[in-house]
């Protein structure tokens, strides 16, 4: 499990969320014992979890809620999905809502990415058992354990270290051996260990990095979601064809048509 | 004229009065910096509901309060001391989020903690001023005066000292004119009285001074503490004023551009220049590079958008409005403009250039061929002779996260109008082109507001055909718009498309554009800006506005609010895709506003109208036209005075003297106004007799004189004007407003004299219900400009006037019956 790290704030307010922590998490997770079927609390280590993950996966991932044609087909993903443990990625207090298809807060400014956009963008990478996949914005680690599940290798970077860290060490501890965590400015991508079969940037900035396009193989494919922290507007999709040319999509995770009637 | 008579009493009231409206500034800025503005402005509003609280307290407890007032005064002098820190510090502990609101239940609970604390200071601050109405009942109007006198000069204080002190720092600064008012509260006291105020004052003196060195807690979600947490970040200078708190982190892994670098050849052209970043408030960024008079390490800016309008014009003087870092200054002179005028609103960057990051820059500002202007663009725009630009280009003028969150719905901007654009293509030579980028909205909004605007305007410019001198190429996430005056020319046009096909930019529009040109390089699922810009240009205009999603008709200067995209008529869509936490297409500046408007007016009716009708039953039906006339006069003062201060900011263009000095005049003359009323009713005897009456129908029909003619006047002579210096245009908005301010000011005491003078239990309760209109007032004014333009909230005031009037005929009856 891992903490919460404050980012540079006082150390007074560090001193409230414990506080607040104290008083309403005993409450929340009273009311969650008393709901059937989460299962919390005393029962196998993974067993509760491993019901609520199959049913986030069956509502949000197989079949999501706001229409089928945005559902995530490809078998490999789905398995992955229904294998990486999320708890394990979300800090302890909000342990409770890791099988909900919603981001969640990891602190530093960063977030774990709803279940639903990091099946979609795995299965939009397009990569398969033989593949080693680059990953820029490591965060909490749950994305390069999904992708560990699916490809070869997996190698991501991190900018701030305490998440590098941490992430390494959950990423160890679960059994990833085919990941490796380097803590880096990404901007640059991983020159060595290039080309990739596919590279995910989790934080869109001014401009996409021209290193990780050419650190793209021919035919390989790139995605940035973009949107402010909590939110993703689109997904970017960057593919360098066979000769080299580079075409970029601008997918919505859901489609949002703009006109309200048919002209 | 008799000897002004300053008691003790009212130099307190004053310094209250003072304070009430420093805090409310300075918690703005608090706000603003550690979230976002648009939520800054809803918890300040709700917090001053405090306001309307303490009122009803007072009427609500008038029994056990009478006799006590005096000490009781000073009790709240005293605790408004102690609280203006310590509220300040326990609002820094709440661990409010903005962007966390809507998946958060607990984010609803930190949201009504921080109302509540926040709402101490400004129910102490109305807890004096309505007990001094009950230790003078008879002069109402003159401590009205004094308290509005004070609000004038903190208003002015405040913005003054945000140039010296930080915002967090403030709050402790006010505690001594808080101690100085309670000291003069407690005076005329006993000593037994005084004894007991004078041992917690000095250990609340004592705990306000440990807050010294108190931070303001950034939300770990804005740019600036990202780049704090960069591997080698430092903060390298930092610098204030009113307008933001400017800080300059310096890392190697700041590399912000304006827009996609598409296809740009680093490994053969460079990496990027390294760079400092100017962050706003924590937010928003403009980078300053690195520049030794080399321009070549510059050749990334050829790969943007925005370079588009260097590829129609050659050495263009340019314009560039929005600076900032010098960003769009370096590739105007990498493109080999002439000349280039750097335009700047904010005073802390220029401070920042020319001091701590001025070997950094290059002196880029002291160079021959830049000069810069420390000015707001539309304003220094009216002053420069017509036709002496050949290029006006305006930078990326926020962050991109800031434009995808629509933290902006709210702020006017008077630079994105139609009448705005009208006159860049005045000032622009026969050959000239306007050219502006901003960031891209997924679904697409801005750029199709955009370019709506520059049809429009162009159309009311006298161009017949503006589909002959428009121009509009994106890249994923920018697009720039170019505007030229001539029809572009055959060699124009070819020269976009060029540009566009070597950069792997898309052309949206070019005159002779086909759709199989568009949606290329970044495929969109539909093509989506070049269908909207070929039906602006076609007779399918109104259609297109009146069917797409989001509210893209031009703004104008009546209704300047160009980044509110929200409609109601999408609202359901709007929620479904929040609900699903994927995606968010509301503009949260909107919501907020909506919000605020709901929270005081649930508010206002629980915190003042609610305790009356349980508690003040069988007084009879004067009441209801008591509440209705001190809730029509919040109202319409705040619709007046946002409305007009409005037009002339545009007028001032320069935000923050404008604000200070134009609130502070208009407070103060308000102040005076109140003043006359005073000596006027005391002359005649009082409240009684019909004297008030006549009085407040004087002053409203003098209000509904100079509103309308302002409203027709005022255009002609702000553009007449447009030209003079500084001092001048401040001294002429005085003059105009003064009067108007002066009448504002007589409707309210007048009408609580009447009210004082028989009923004086209802005082405190009627001065509290004018602060929640007041508030009220303040946001509705905003949302009513919004959708029906700040004409209509001018009209609406009047018509708030008139129902007041009418109703203190009623109040008049029933006091006497």
């Amino acid at each position: 499990m891992i903490r919460k790290r404050e980012g540079p704030a006082p150390a007074a307010r560090e001193a409230v969320v414990p506080t607040l922590s104290c008083l309403f998490l005993p409450l929340l997770f009273m009311s969650a014992a008393l709901q059937p079927g989460q299962g919390f609390g005393q029962e196998a280590p993974d067993g509760g979890f491993r019901e609520a993950r199959e049913r986030l996966v069956r509502e949000h991932i197989v079949d999501p809620p706001f229409g089928s044609e945005y559902a995530v087909r490809d078998q490999e993903v789905l398995r992955a999905m229904r294998t990486v443990p999320r708890h394990r990625f979300v800090p302890e207090e909000l342990v409770r809502a890791a099988y909900e298809d919603h981001p969640l807060p990891i602190g530093h400014g960063q977030t774990i990415s709803q279940p639903f956009i990091v099946a979609s963008m795995t299965e939009l990478l397009g990569v398969g058992a033989e593949d080693r996949v680059l990953e820029i914005g490591t965060g909490s680690g749950y994305q390069a354990a999904v992708l560990a599940e699916i490809v070869d290798r997996v190698f991501t970077i991190e900018i701030v270290e305490p998440l590098a860290t941490s992430a390494r060490a959950r990423l160890a501890e679960l059994g990833y051996e085919n990941v490796d965590v380097r803590h880096g400015d990404g901007y640059f991508g991983w020159e060595a260990e290039a080309p990739f079969d596919g590279i995910i940037v989790t934080a869109a900035a001014s401009h996409v990095p021209p290193p990780l396009v050419e650190q793209l193989r021919p035919g390989a494919r790139m995605v940035i979601p973009v949107g402010p922290p909590f939110q993703v507007q689109t997904l970017m999709l960057i593919e360098k064809q066979a000769d080299g040319r580079v075409v970029q999509r601008n997918l919505m995770p859901v489609r949002f048509v703009p006109f309200t009637r048919a002209e | 004229m008799r000897r002004f008579p300053v008691s003790r009493l009212h130099a307190a009231i004053l310094l209250i009065g003072a304070l009430g409206i420093s805090y409310e500034i300075t918690l703005m800025r608090v706000l603003a910096i550690a979230q976002w503005h648009h939520f800054a402005y809803m918890i300040i509003s709700v917090a001053m509901l405090g306001f309307a609280a303490s009122g009803t307290v007072i009427a609500l407890l008038r029994r056990r309060i009478e006799g006590r007032e005096r000490p009781l005064l000073a009790a709240g002098a005293l605790a408004l001391s102690a609280s203006l820190t310590t509220c300040f510090v326990l609002s820094q502990l709440v661990p409010f989020e903005t962007f966390r609101l809507t998946s958060e239940p607990a984010q609803l609970r930190h949201l009504l903690i921080l109302y509540l604390i926040l709402a101490v200071p400004f129910f102490l601050v109305s807890w004096c001023v309505a007990l001094g109405f009950l230790i003078e009942p008879r002069r109402i109007g003159r401590l009205y005066f004094f308290n509005m006198l004070g609000s004038g000069l903190g208003a002015a204080a405040v913005v003054a000292l945000l140039f010296w002190v930080r915002p967090a720092t403030i709050p402790l600064v006010l505690t001594t004119p808080a101690a100085l008012a309670f000291s003069l509260a407690a005076g005329g006291l006993g000593r037994r009285w005084q004894l007991g105020l004078v041992i917690p004052a000095a250990l609340m003196l004592a705990a306000g001074l440990t807050t010294r060195g108190q931070q303001i807690r950034g939300s770990e979600y804005k740019g600036l503490s990202h780049a704090l947490r960069l591997p080698d970040s430092r903060v390298v200078a930092r610098s204030q004023s009113p307008l933001s708190e400017l800080t300059a982190v310096a890392s190697t892994a700041i590399r912000e551009t304006p827009g996609q670098l598409s296809g740009y050849p680093m490994r053969e052209l460079g990496e990027l220049p390294e760079q400092v970043g100017l962050y706003f408030d924590g937010g928003s960024v403009s980078a300053v590079s690195r520049f030794d008079g080399a321009l070549e390490p510059f050749a990334f800016l050829d790969y943007v958008t925005g370079a588009l309008p260097y590829r129609l014009i050659d050495r263009p003087e340019t314009l560039v409005v929005g600076a900032g870092g010098g960003i769009e200054v370096l590739s105007a002179l990498y493109h080999g403009a002439r000349h280039v005028t750097a335009i700047e609103v904010d005073p802390g960057v220029h401070a920042l250039v020319r001091e701590e990051l001025r070997e950094h820059s290059g002196r880029l500002y002291e160079r021959e061929d830049v000069t810069l202007v420390l000015a707001e663009g539309r304003g220094y725009l009216e002053g420069r002779p017509d036709g002496s630009l050949d290029l006006i280009q305006f930078a990326l003028l926020d962050s991109f996260s800031a434009a995808s969150a629509g933290v902006h719905a709210l702020a006017e901007s008077y630079l994105y109008t139609t009448e705005a654009i009208q006159l860049y293509l005045r000032k622009l030579s026969p050959e000239g082109v306007l050219s502006i980028t901003r960031w891209l909205k997924t679904p697409p909004r801005d750029a199709i507001k955009l370019f709506a605007t520059m049809v429009e305007a162009a159309e009311r410019a006298g161009i017949a055909e503006p589909g002959l001198h428009l121009a509009f190429v994106r890249s994923w996430n920018t697009g720039t718009i170019v505007l030229s005056r001539a029809p572009l020319s055959e060699g124009q046009v070819v020269a976009v498309r060029d540009f566009a096909s070597e950069r792997g930019l898309d052309v949206s529009y070019v005159p002779g554009i086909r759709r199989t040109d568009t949606n290329r390089y970044t495929v969109l699922d539909e093509p989506i800006y070049y269908e909207a810009a070929t039906a602006l240009l076609s007779d399918r205009r109104e259609q297109f506005y009146r069917d797409y999603a989001f509210h893209v008709r031009p703004a104008s200067d009546d209704r300047p609010h160009f980044f509110r995209f929200f409609r109601w008529r999408s609202a359901g869509r709007f929620i479904e895709g929040t609900r699903h936490g994927w995606v968010s297409f509301i503009e949260w500046g909107y919501v907020a506003l909506v919000a605020t408007v709901a929270q005081a007016a649930v508010m206002g009716f629980l915190l003042v109208l609610l305790p009356l009708i349980v508690f003040a039953r069988g007084s009879g039906s004067g009441l209801g036209a008591a509440a209705v006339y001190f809730g029509a006069l919040g109202l319409a003062y705040m619709f007046l005075e946002i409305a007009f201060i409005q037009r002339f900011m545009l007028f001032l263009a320069y935000p923050v003297y404008a604000v200070a000095v134009v609130l502070t005049a208009f407070l103060v003359f308000s102040g005076l106004g109140a003043y006359a009323a005073d000596r006027r009713l005391a002359a005649a005897g009082g409240g009684e007799g019909r004297e008030p009456l006549r009085l407040v129908r004087v002053a409203v029909s003098l209000i509904a004189a100079f509103g309308l003619t302002y409203l027709v006047v005022i255009p002609a002579v702000f553009r007449a004007a447009a030209s003079w210096p500084d001092p001048g245009r401040v001294a002429l908005s005085v003059l105009l407003l003064s009067p108007l301010a002066f009448f504002m000011g007589i409707p309210f005491p007048a009408g609580l004299q009447l009210v004082s003078d028989r009923r004086s239990r209802l005082v405190p309760w009627a001065w509290g219900l004018n602060g929640a209109a007041s508030v009220l007032g303040a946001a509705l004014a905003t949302l009513l400009a919004v959708h029906l333009g700040f004409r209509a909230v001018v009209v609406l005031a009047f018509a708030c006037y008139a129902v007041a009037a009418v109703s203190l005929g009623s109040i008049r009856e029933w006091t006497e019956a």
